[in-house]
């Protein structure tokens, strides 16, 4: 295989990985507030496109306003999904909660198909053009926004996380949430919070990549799937871990293209159980002992 | 009190079940019913897997899927159908055994996504082998379930097969839910750590019952497949392991009957059609069309306010009408030990 | 020739050494007491012999074979139970079948003979359900044997939980703090049932914070500070150990 192949493959690779990372993020973000695995994490991709190309098409509003538009809408979603679903059960068994998700899930889907139907939707790019060439390989334009996102996300949290109280207090929740509570956190605020930010980032990376693959009412159970192998992989603990993963994920994937190209949407599943086989910890992290 | 309320139902249960092929002959009715037994024969391994020993399974469909497509393969081949069944059953039990030995060291979430995950690769393998599986044209021309000369064709003959299954299979669940090893499956559920201290083999009795469950799955399949004589893809979804978990958290975790009634509402919800004859054309479309909301709704509903399902609900209401609530006032007074 | 022994079982946790070379040994028929300030490693060594948890160095040797490292269920059935601190009972079964749970080791019935109903189920569901309320008569709460043991209140939840251990025809029983959230009455109620117990045969260690109940029902006493034994004795002797003493400065004085 040439250079230019292995480059283009790369590409792609750190492309679909920026999205997986971005949903991992998600995964891990609510993992850390309520140690919960929210099901319904796929959804908030796919309304994140739904929305922008609602506001985009119906609203005619341009798209620099429709994406961000999009973004806080699903945020809200997230949050409100929170307060009237799971806060009502936070301390019930987590298979309580896992179900609520999955519910949530089933609910989102379905009614995106009630209200913008069931066909493919598509969005124009961000910046339209032709693609850039590197070293003999093409980038599309829509793929640098996506990375661009990536970067600007990442520092954004990193800023968040070491750099404002709420971040703070996020992380004091992620260590311990009743010592947390204890020391006068207000958990419950966290909670929602990190179900929003969550949401957002799942909207986000939807946003990003609908117009290249268009969205639809049911891609988000494919998707979350992948986001989570990609979380797991990082170990359901730091956002950079987790961001890793995501990229890793999206690697492994172009990785088996070349042999299989049929293989490449199990790959994600294949990653996913051997992980929870052997590390579930995940890749980046010590094995850390059970407490009785 | 309970007791006779619960024989009474099920006394007349199963007379409806036996009659209602000669009350109603319409074809699309027999046809639902049948549907709605072979769901009860996924749900009852379901149930006990996830409603008594708590274990999430979101993969279901996979055993129902290599339950049907081995005992279809089997009998297009020319194997008799009670050997394609056993064919059929024990690949799932198989595959059930392989998915559990890993999965089951693993808790909550990560059993949930292990076994999700599970279901979307043996998905993409119903799809891509097509040598075997007809990939996603499916798998046409499946016979029809005989035994010896006797030949299910009919779709009489067909409720009757499928229904006489059900009982046996609700039968012998009943039976170990109320036994020894009923009670070490509840027990795992209500706390692992104690079911040890017991002397249960924790590690062995899930992996136990989830191979249970995974043959059930494999059994429904195998009826399905000579039920339909064509199987596809499209049918063991991830949205149909949903749905089954739906069903048991309906009728409630920890009860074969909530189980029951769960499935058979949730089945029968977008056919009200074929239950409720009047009902205006406009309303079953508006329902079918809000099935998956509805589904979706009952899950967080019943998991937000009555986490005890279909089945706590009946029995607060037989105890209302039998004058005592089921801790029946022994709660308290007992307080000194 | 002792029936338990606890042979230098070192368990560290990180950097912490939660449990440091301990040693003692457990005489059948008696009552036995751990116990020491907080943090004295008092659970951790249950853990280890439990099988609950490994211990790093050391090892456990129960009537001769060594159970260090065995599943915790298998050293149930070679008849070593125990009780946790937090009791970790089956919420939503009753009382009764919280006993019956108990009983799993010492019954046969599994999945197929249970679903087929062979010869013999019915006969052992009946023997097991007599049994179960025999014990729970014993802890007096076959008045409650429907109530599910998440209804229970406190102190009769962790006579339940003994009850349950009970069930397992245990030869030797260790008991978590089983005095945590009592009442007098009921502490002074469960030192009636301990005694009991070892009457019938039952050797007992317990873990307790009570020293008042320690030092009236224990035959022999093992104190543990940071992780070590510090010392070992009659309970007489145990109260006038400077060591002790020592050790339980600024924490409860032992008063009895």
């Amino acid at each position: 295989m040439e250079t230019s192949e292995l480059l283009q493959l790369a590409i792609a690779g750190l492309k679909n990985g920026s999205i997986y990372a971005l949903l991992a993020l998600g995964f891990t973000i609510v993992y850390a507030a309520t140690n919960v695995i929210n099901f319904a994490q796929g959804e908030f991709y796919m309304l994140g496109g739904m929305f922008a190309v609602y506001a985009f098409t119906q609203f005619e509003l341009p798209l620099l306003v429709s994406v961000p538009l999009a973004v806080l809408v699903v945020a809200g979603i997230g949050m409100l999904f929170e307060t009237l679903a799971i806060r009502p059960r936070k301390d019930a068994e987590p298979m309580a909660l896992i179900i609520i998700t999955v519910g949530g899930s089933l609910v989102f889907a379905s009614l995106a198909r009630h209200a913008f139907g069931s066909d493919a939707l598509p969005l124009p790019e961000f910046t339209a053009g032709p693609s850039f060439l590197f070293a003999g390989a093409a980038i599309e334009r829509q793929t640098v926004w996506i990375w661009g996102i990536v970067l600007v996300t990442v520092a954004g949290l990193t800023f968040l996380y070491s750099k404002t109280r709420l971040g703070r207090a996020m992380r004091a929740c992620m260590q311990n949430r009743e010592a947390a509570r204890l020391m006068g956190i207000d958990t419950a605020r966290v909670v929602m919070i990190s179900f929003g930010l969550a949401a957002a980032l799942g909207a986000v990376a939807g946003v990003a990549v609908t117009p290249l693959t268009s969205t639809r009412f049911d891609i988000g159970a494919g998707i979350a799937v992948k986001g989570f192998a990609a979380a797991i992989l990082g170990g359901l603990g730091s956002p950079l871990a987790a961001v890793a993963g995501g990229l890793l994920l999206g690697l492994i994937e172009q990785a088996v293209i070349p042999f299989s190209s049929a293989l490449k949407d199990v790959v994600a599943l294949g990653v996913l159980l051997a992980v929870l086989f052997l590390r579930p910890q995940g890749l980046f992290r010590r094995a850390r002992r059970e407490k009785m | 009190m309970r007791g006779s309320i619960r024989a009474i139902a099920i006394i007349a249960l199963t007379i409806g079940v036996a009659i209602t092929p000669f009350v109603m002959t319409d074809r699309y009715i027999l046809r639902i019913l049948t549907f709605v037994g072979i769901n009860l024969i996924m749900v009852a391994g379901l149930s006990l897997l996830f409603g008594y020993a708590g274990q999430i399974s979101l993969g279901q469909a996979a055993f129902y899927g290599l339950g049907a497509y081995t005992s279809g393969y089997l009998a297009k081949a020319g194997v008799p159908w009670l050997l394609a069944l056993v064919g059929g059953v024990a690949v799932a039990a198989i595959g059930g055994l392989l998915i559990a030995l890993p999965s089951l060291r693993l808790k909550g979430h990560y059993l949930a996504m292990a076994t999700l995950g599970f279901g979307e690769i043996m998905l993409f393998f119903f799809t891509e082998t097509e040598s075997v599986t007809g990939g996603s044209n499916g798998l046409r021309g499946i016979p029809a379930a005989s035994i010896g000369p006797l030949e299910f064709a009919t779709p009489v003959a067909k409720y009757f097969l499928v229904w006489s299954v059900v009982a046996i299979v609700l039968v012998l669940a009943a039976n170990i839910v109320r036994r020894r090893p009923g009670r070490a499956l509840r027990a795992i559920h209500g706390s692992e750590t104690g079911a040890q201290a017991c002397g249960i083999d924790t590690v062995r009795v899930k992996i136990q019952v989830f191979v249970l469950s995974a043959g059930l799955g494999g059994l429904a399949g195998v009826l399905y497949a000579h039920y339909v004589g064509f199987v596809s893809p499209s049918t063991f979804t991830l949205h149909y392991s949903l749905i089954l978990v739906t069903m048991v958290a309906l009728g409630g975790m920890g009860s074969l009957g909530g189980a029951v009634a769960g499935t058979v509402l949730l089945t029968l919800l977008p056919y009200v059609d074929a239950i409720i004859p009047g009902l205006p054309r406009s309303t079953v479309e508006l329902i079918q069309d809000w099935t998956n909301d509805i589904y979706g709704m009952v899950l967080i509903l019943v998991m937000l306010f009555m986490p005890r399902g279909l089945a706590g609900w009946a029995t607060s209401l037989v105890g209302r009408l039998g004058g005592r609530d089921r801790a029946g006032g022994s709660v308290h007074q007992g307080g000194g030990a | 020739m002792s029936m338990l022994s606890v042979k230098g079982i070192t368990k560290r946790f990180g950097g912490v050494t939660a449990v440091d070379d301990v040693s003692f040994e457990v005489f059948e028929g008696t009552i036995h007491a751990v116990i020491g300030p907080n943090g004295a490693g008092k659970s951790t060594a249950f853990n280890v012999m439990t099988g609950f948890d490994r211990p790093d160095e050391g090892s456990v040797v129960f009537e001769g074979a060594t159970i260090t490292g065995m599943r915790p269920h298998r050293i149930v059935r070679l008849g070593v139970v125990r009780t946790f601190q937090n009791t970790m009972l089956f919420d939503e079964m009753t009382a009764l079948e919280n006993v019956l749970v108990g009983m799993h080791a010492r019954t046969r019935v599994g999945f197929l003979g249970a679903a087929l109903s062979l010869p013999g189920v019915r006969a052992e569901e009946r023997l097991v359900r007599e049994q179960a309320h025999r014990i729970l008569r014993l802890v007096d709460m076959d008045d409650v044997h429907a109530v599910p043991a998440g209804d229970l209140p406190h102190g009769q939840r962790r006579l339940l939980e003994i009850a349950r251990a009970l069930a397992t025809e245990p030869r030797i029983m260790l008991l978590d703090e089983p005095a945590a959230g009592l009442n007098n009455v009921e502490t002074a109620q469960l030192g009636e049932t301990l005694r009991r117990i070892r009457d019938t045969g039952v050797t007992v260690v317990i873990v307790e914070h009570d020293m008042g109940l320690v030092m009236e029902v224990s035959d022999e006493i093992v104190v543990l500070n940071e992780g070590r034994k510090i010392a070992e004795g009659p309970p007489l002797l145990i109260q006038k150990d400077p060591a002790v003493i020592e050790a339980y400065l600024g924490e409860e004085a032992p008063d009895a």
